[in-house]
């Protein structure tokens, strides 16, 4: 995805440089010639509109890195709580993947997994449950081993 | 209408390689550098001791409740309340309580309170110093040299502030000076920052100051000078008057609603 | 005071938010200052430069809505032109070009216009 616009984004600039380049030339010589003319009398001609090619060429290069760029923008992230949870517990970390494959930097995780560890959500019994038997099964392992 | 003949003033190409790309150059640097410099002069934060924390976390705590009272269900909230309100109308959470109806220390004296300040200086300095010494330099340099022509009319009005240093009266206002293109720059390159720095950077003022107003909240509430006593009892106050209710009510018939929409 | 007990029912993410006006604005002031370069080379003047500027940043909030808002937003059951999903506000989103990325266009445009109407 990202290489797709890099290259629709350097292509529109190469496109756009050699617009500006031409219209620079355009401009040049245009004033080159009104100068060097016979009738000097109109000096302030030299706004001549600039051929239609040029134009033409400035406006599909702005579209293209236009499009470039709009490809290249980083994904949005829905904006209410239910529909951004959703998204978090369906894709993980992938959804939140930029176009370098890394995970970009204000990914804070899943959001919900703070409740699972609070302490007023702990269940004592079963951990002192399984503690216990961890325990008990440990030992028995141990006089097997003996 | 008689037709105005547009002024054209042949300038020399040399103009841009000379003065419009240096000015420009220092600029996107100087921002770069303004960056940086913040983010070297940040200062971490300094570590407060035990009953500091413990007063300004209490008075968050009776914020949060403020705010978040209706994920709560009618009893938890009031016991919450009762608890707080008691505990703050009491000054129980006071970082000194024996000093409690006394006048605050001033806080220029304070010397906790100065670190706040030195920060804000910095950052002032910042982006003060930098403007100041690149407006002398353009002024020193490039000083009356017409270099560009806005492709915008103007009212006569702007012809002082554009051309500052070429004295002529009867040019076009459209055609702007070098402190003019400084100006432009000022505005026009937080884009650039943007691209070049990432969008938090510290280079472009207008960002900055916009986080200066939205910080101005914080430190107030627990700045220097502010007795937290009065605090506690107006949030106690506050807590008081809160009109319970809780989003879970009638959470039943928006399900069976939804349900058979 | 319904439309906070709205809010208090089906939350809002700041962080979101946040994200995604950061990633609109960027965009927008990156193409702003490409209008800038565009308007300079076709040598606009005055009035025609600004109109050339509200057209074509209206143009690219609606290109940055069908490249970026519209494959999730319609496929979860929103309307056309709906940008609820992703923004609070519909004339948020699409006037905030305007204001933000007028400074770099006319920087650029009068950098351009005067570079190539030398």
């Amino acid at each position: 995805m990202t290489w797709i616009s890099k290259t629709t984004t350097f292509f529109g600039l190469v496109l756009l440089a050699h617009a500006c380049y031409s219209a620079q030339e355009h401009s040049a010589l245009q004033s080159f010639r009104t100068t060097s003319a016979v009738n000097p009398s109109s000096p302030g001609t030299t706004a001549v509109s600039l051929p239609l090619d040029i134009s033409l060429e400035t406006l599909v290069a702005t579209a293209i890195i236009c499009f470039g760029l709009a490809l290249g923008t980083p994904p949005l992230r829905p904006i209410q709580w239910r529909v951004w949870a959703g998204k978090i517990e369906r894709e993980g970390e992938e959804g939140f993947m930029n176009a370098d494959g890394e995970v970009s930097r204000d990914y804070v995780g899943n959001p919900f997994k703070m409740l699972e560890t609070r302490p007023g959500f702990v269940d004592i019994r079963r951990q002192k449950k399984d503690f216990a038997e961890w325990v008990r099964s440990s030992g028995e392992k141990q006089e097997a081993q003996i | 209408m008689a037709q105005i003949p547009v002024q054209t003033i042949h300038r020399d190409p040399q103009l841009f390689y000379w003065i419009l790309a240096p000015i420009t150059v220092v600029m996107v640097l100087t921002g770069i550098l303004r960056h940086y410099a913040t983010v070297m002069m940040a200062t971490a934060p300094k570590k407060m001791d035990q009953k500091t924390m413990r007063e300004q976390r209490s008075l968050m705590h009776g914020i949060n409740l403020r705010n978040n009272y209706h994920v709560l269900s009618k009893r938890s909230f009031n016991v919450r309340r009762d608890a707080l309100t008691a505990a703050f109308e009491s000054g129980a959470y006071l970082k000194n309580p024996d000093q409690r109806g006394q006048a605050p220390p001033n806080p220029l004296s304070d010397p906790s309170a100065m670190d706040g300040m030195m920060g804000m200086m910095k950052n002032q300095m910042a982006m003060i110093i930098p403007n100041t010494l690149i407006m002398s330099w353009i002024n020193a340099f490039f000083s009356g040299y017409v270099i560009m022509k806005l492709p915008f009319p103007l009212t006569i009005k702007f012809k002082s502030m554009l051309q500052a240093g070429v004295a002529t009266r009867d040019m076009d206002p459209r055609w702007m000076s070098s402190i003019s293109w400084y100006f432009l720059c000022i505005f026009g390159l937080q884009s650039v920052f943007n691209f070049i720095l990432g969008s938090d950077n510290a280079a472009s003022q207008m960002a900055a100051q916009m986080n200066q107003m939205g910080a101005q909240g914080t430190p107030q509430m627990f700045g220097p000078g502010v007795d937290p006593d009065k605090q506690f009892q107006a949030e106690a106050e506050n807590l008081a008057v809160i009109e319970h209710y809780s989003v879970l009510d009638d959470v039943e018939t928006r399900l069976l609603e939804g349900i058979r929409a | 005071m319904s439309t906070e007990k709205d809010y208090q029912i089906s939350p809002v993410v700041q962080e979101s938010i946040v994200h995604n006006s950061r990633t609109l604005f960027n965009f927008q002031s990156l193409t702003a200052s490409l209008f800038g370069v565009c308007a300079g080379i076709l040598g606009l003047e005055s009035y025609t430069g600004f109109l050339f500027y509200i057209i074509s940043t209206l143009l690219t909030c609606i290109l940055f809505y069908a490249l970026r808002i519209a494959p999730s937003s319609i496929a979860s059951g929103k309307a056309p032109f709906d940008t609820s999903r992703y923004f609070r506000g519909a004339f948020e989103f699409w006037t905030s070009g305007l204001s933000g990325g007028l400074a770099g266009f006319i920087l650029t445009w009068t950098l351009f216009y005067g570079l190539v109407r030398a």
